[in-house]
C-alpha cells in the first residue's frame, strides 16, 4: 500500500518534517529529528530506483486528479537517480552538521538551521520528482528561498550581503524561468512536461515556443551559475556555514542542471528547435568558457572555501558540456558528472568544515602546515583534489574519460584539449593547497590543532569512500547514466 | 476605433519587467530599491500570466498568478528580514559592495 505512494511521501515527508522542527525546538532533539527524517528519505529514494529499474517509469497521480488537470510526479531512470543524489547528500550532512553548526551557528538558532535545510531539501526532491512545469518553478522558489536563509546564517557579517546578492539574482532567475512558462501556457494551455513533450513539436515554427526555451535556458542558467550567470555562486559558498556549503555544493546546482536536461531534452528534445536556435553552441561556449574562467580565478584565490567556489563554476561547465553534445556518451558523461561532482565537492567542502571547526578559519596562510596535525582530514582533502583534477581510481577520472571520449567521438578535439588543460589548471589550484598543508611551517598557534573530531571525519570518509568506490567499481553509476541518457535522447515520452 | 487586446497587456507587462531590470543594474546604491525592482519584475510576469489565462478562458492561468504573488511576499520578507539584520549589526542599510555584476 505504502509503496504506491512513495513518490509522494519522498516529497512530503521533508516538507511536514521542516515545521515540527520548530515545535520540537530543542537542540538535541531536532538533530534527532533531522537525521531520522534524513535517512528515511534516503530510503525512500533508494526503494524508488529499485521500483525505476524494476518496472520502468512510475507515475504518480496527486490526488487521483488524472494528469493535465492534476499535478502529475513522474519518475524515470535519471529522476530516481538525482533523487538518490540529493537524499544521500543529506543523509550524510545532517549528521555532520550536529558538530559543525554546534561551532558556527549561534546555539539558540541552531533549530531554525534543521528546520530550513529540510524545506531546501523538499524543494530539491521536488523539482526533480515532479512532471510539472509550474509545479518545478513552485519548488525552486523553495528550495531557492531556503537557501537563502540558510547562506545568511554565516558567521561573517558578508554571509548577509551574499545572501541578499543569491535572493536577488536568484528570483531575476526565477522571473526568466516563469516567463518561459507562461509562453509555453499561452501556446499550449497546458502545463503538464508530458503533455508538452507531445504538443510543442507541432508548434515548433511558432515564435512564442522559441522564445520560451531562451527563457527557460537563461532563468535556470542563472540558478546553475552557468559562466557569465555565476555572479552569486563564490561569494554564497564562502560565507555560508560550512554544512551548508557542502550541501548546496553538493546538490543545488546540480538539481538546476537536470532542471535544464528535462526542460532541454523531454520537452524541446522532439523538436527542430535546437536545430534552429543555437541553443547547443551556445551552451558549448558558455560551458568551455566556464571551464577555463572558472579554472583560472581558483587559481588566485587566497580563501580556500572560495577556491572550490570557482572550480564548481569550471566543473558546471563540464556538466553542462556533457549536456549539450548531442550523443549519448556525452549526455552520459554530464550525467555522471553530476553524481561524482556531488561525491567530491561534498567531501572537500566537508574537509573544509573540520578546519573551520579546528582552526577558524579557511585562509591558505591558516591551513599551513596542518598536514601534521590534522592527518585524516588532509589526506580526505588529497584524495578528493586528487578526483577533482581526475586521477584514475577515483570518480573524477570516469566522468572526465567519458567527456573527452565524447568530444572525439563527435570529432571536436579543441573541445578534448579545454577539458585537459581545464584539468591542468586543476592541478595547479589543488596544488597550492597541498604545497601549503604539507610543505609549509605550521603557524605557532597552528601546533596547538588537534585531529577533527569523529563525527566530522566520519561522514567525510563515508563521500570518500563513495568517491573510490565508484571510481573503481565505474560500472554501476555509469550504467544508470547510460540507461538515464538513452532515455532522454529518446525524447518526449521517457 | 481602438482595441485593447492580448498584445497590448503584454507591452505593459513587457515595459514592467524592462523597468525592474534597468533598476536593479543602474541602481548600485540603494538596495530597498534593488528588491522593488524585483517585485515589479514578478508583477510583470503576474500580468502575462493574467492576461494568458483571460485570452485563453481558462483559470488555471490566474491561479499561477496567485502563486507568483505569494512567492514574491516570502522573497521580500526575506530580504527585508536579512536588511533588517544588516542594519542591527552596522547601523547602515548603505551596502557598498552590492553591485551585482562583480563576482
Amino acid at each position: 500500500m505504502i509503496i504506491k505512494h512513495l513518490a509522494i511521501i519522498q516529497v512530503i515527508l521533508p516538507l511536514m518534517a521542516a515545521p515540527v522542527c520548530i515545535v520540537i525546538r530543542h537542540h538535541v532533539g531536532v538533530k534527532i529529528w533531522a537525521v531520522l527524517i534524513s535517512w528515511l528519505s534516503f530510503l525512500i529514494s533508494i526503494a524508488l530506483l529499485v521500483q525505476v529499474s524494476d518496472q520502468g517509469l512510475i507515475v504518480y497521480q496527486l490526488g487521483g486528479w488524472a494528469a493535465p488537470w492534476g499535478i502529475e510526479y513522474r519518475i524515470d531512470i535519471l529522476s530516481a537517480f538525482v533523487l538518490l543524489i540529493v537524499s544521500g547528500i543529506g543523509a550524510v550532512v545532517m549528521p555532520y552538521s550536529w558538530t559543525s553548526v554546534e561551532k558556527e551557528i549561534v546555539h539558540e538558532r541552531a533549530y531554525l538551521f534543521y528546520c530550513m535545510i529540510l524545506l531546501c531539501m523538499t524543494g530539491l526532491l521536488g523539482i526533480v520528482i515532479t512532471g510539472d512545469a509550474f509545479n518545478l518553478f513552485v519548488f525552486m522558489e523553495i528550495s531557492s528561498l531556503a537557501s537563502y536563509v540558510l547562506i545568511s546564517f554565516g558567521q561573517d557579517r558578508q554571509a548577509l550581503v551574499a545572501a541578499y546578492r543569491y535572493l536577488i539574482i536568484g528570483t531575476i532567475g526565477a522571473t526568466f524561468y516563469m516567463i518561459g512558462v507562461g509562453f509555453l501556457y499561452a501556446s499550449t494551455g497546458t502545463l503538464n512536461i508530458f503533455d508538452l513533450s507531445q504538443l510543442v513539436p507541432a508548434l515548433s515554427a511558432s515564435r512564442t515556443v522559441k522564445a520560451a526555451l531562451a527563457f527557460f535556458t537563461v532563468g535556470l542558467g542563472i540558478k546553475l551559475a552557468l559562466f557569465p550567470m555565476h555572479m552569486w555562486l563564490p561569494n554564497a559558498y564562502t560565507f555560508a556555514p560550512s554544512a551548508v556549503s557542502v550541501f548546496l555544493a553538493a546538490t543545488a546546482t546540480k538539481v538546476a542542471v537536470y532542471a535544464l536536461f528535462r526542460i532541454v531534452f523531454t520537452i524541446f528534445g522532439g523538436t527542430e528547435i535546437l536545430e534552429i536556435l543555437p541553443i547547443r553552441g551556445l551552451l558549448i561556449g558558455m560551458a568551455a568558457m566556464a571551464m577555463i574562467y572558472g579554472s583560472i580565478q581558483a587559481i588566485y584565490q587566497i580563501n580556500v572555501k572560495r577556491i572550490l567556489a570557482y572550480s564548481s563554476i569550471a566543473q558546471i561547465g563540464y556538466m553542462v558540456l556533457g549536456l549539450s553534445f548531442d550523443n549519448a556518451t556525452g549526455i552520459a558523461a554530464g550525467i555522471i558528472h553530476l553524481f561524482n561532482h556531488a561525491l567530491m565537492k561534498g567531501s572537500l567542502f566537508m574537509v573544509l568544515g573540520a578546519v573551520m571547526y579546528r582552526v577558524d578559519s579557511v585562509q591558505l596562510n591558516d591551513m599551513a602546515g596542518l598536514g601534521k596535525y590534522m592527518p585524516l582530514t588532509m589526506a580526505a582533502f588529497f584524495i578528493a583534489g586528487l578526483s577533482l583534477i581526475g586521477m584514475p581510481l577515483t570518480v573524477g577520472f570516469v566522468s572526465k574519460w567519458y567527456l573527452i571520449q565524447a568530444a572525439l567521438e563527435k570529432g571536436w578535439w579543441p573541445i578534448a584539449m579545454l577539458i585537459v588543460i581545464s584539468s591542468l589548471l586543476a592541478v595547479v589550484y589543488i596544488w597550492r593547497v597541498i604545497e601549503v598543508v604539507y610543505f609549509m611551517p605550521a603557524n605557532p598557534e597552528a601546533r596547538e590543532v588537534r585531529e577533527a573530531p569523529i563525527s566530522l571525519l566520519l561522514p567525510t570518509w563515508i563521500l570518500l569512500g563513495a568517491v573510490i568506490y565508484f571510481g573503481i567499481d565505474a560500472t554501476t553509476g555509469l550504467n544508470i547514466a547510460i540507461a538515464a541518457a538513452d532515455a532522454l535522447l529518446a525524447g518526449g515520452g521517457s | 476605433m481602438f482595441e485593447i487586446g492580448l498584445s497590448n497587456y503584454l507591452s505593459v507587462a513587457a515595459i514592467l519587467f524592462t523597468l525592474g531590470i534597468l533598476g536593479i543594474f543602474l541602481n548600485r546604491k540603494n538596495v530597498i530599491i534593488i528588491l522593488m525592482s524585483v517585485e515589479l519584475m514578478l508583477l510583470a510576469i503576474n500580468i502575462n500570466l493574467v492576461a494568458f489565462s483571460s485570452f485563453l478562458n481558462d483559470l488555471t492561468g490566474q491561479i499561477f498568478a496567485l502563486l507568483v504573488l505569494t512567492v514574491a511576499a516570502a522573497e521580500a520578507a526575506i530580504g527585508l528580514a536579512i536588511l533588517v539584520v544588516f542594519f542591527r549589526n552596522k547601523g547602515t542599510i548603505a551596502v557598498k559592495d552590492i553591485n551585482l555584476m562583480k563576482g
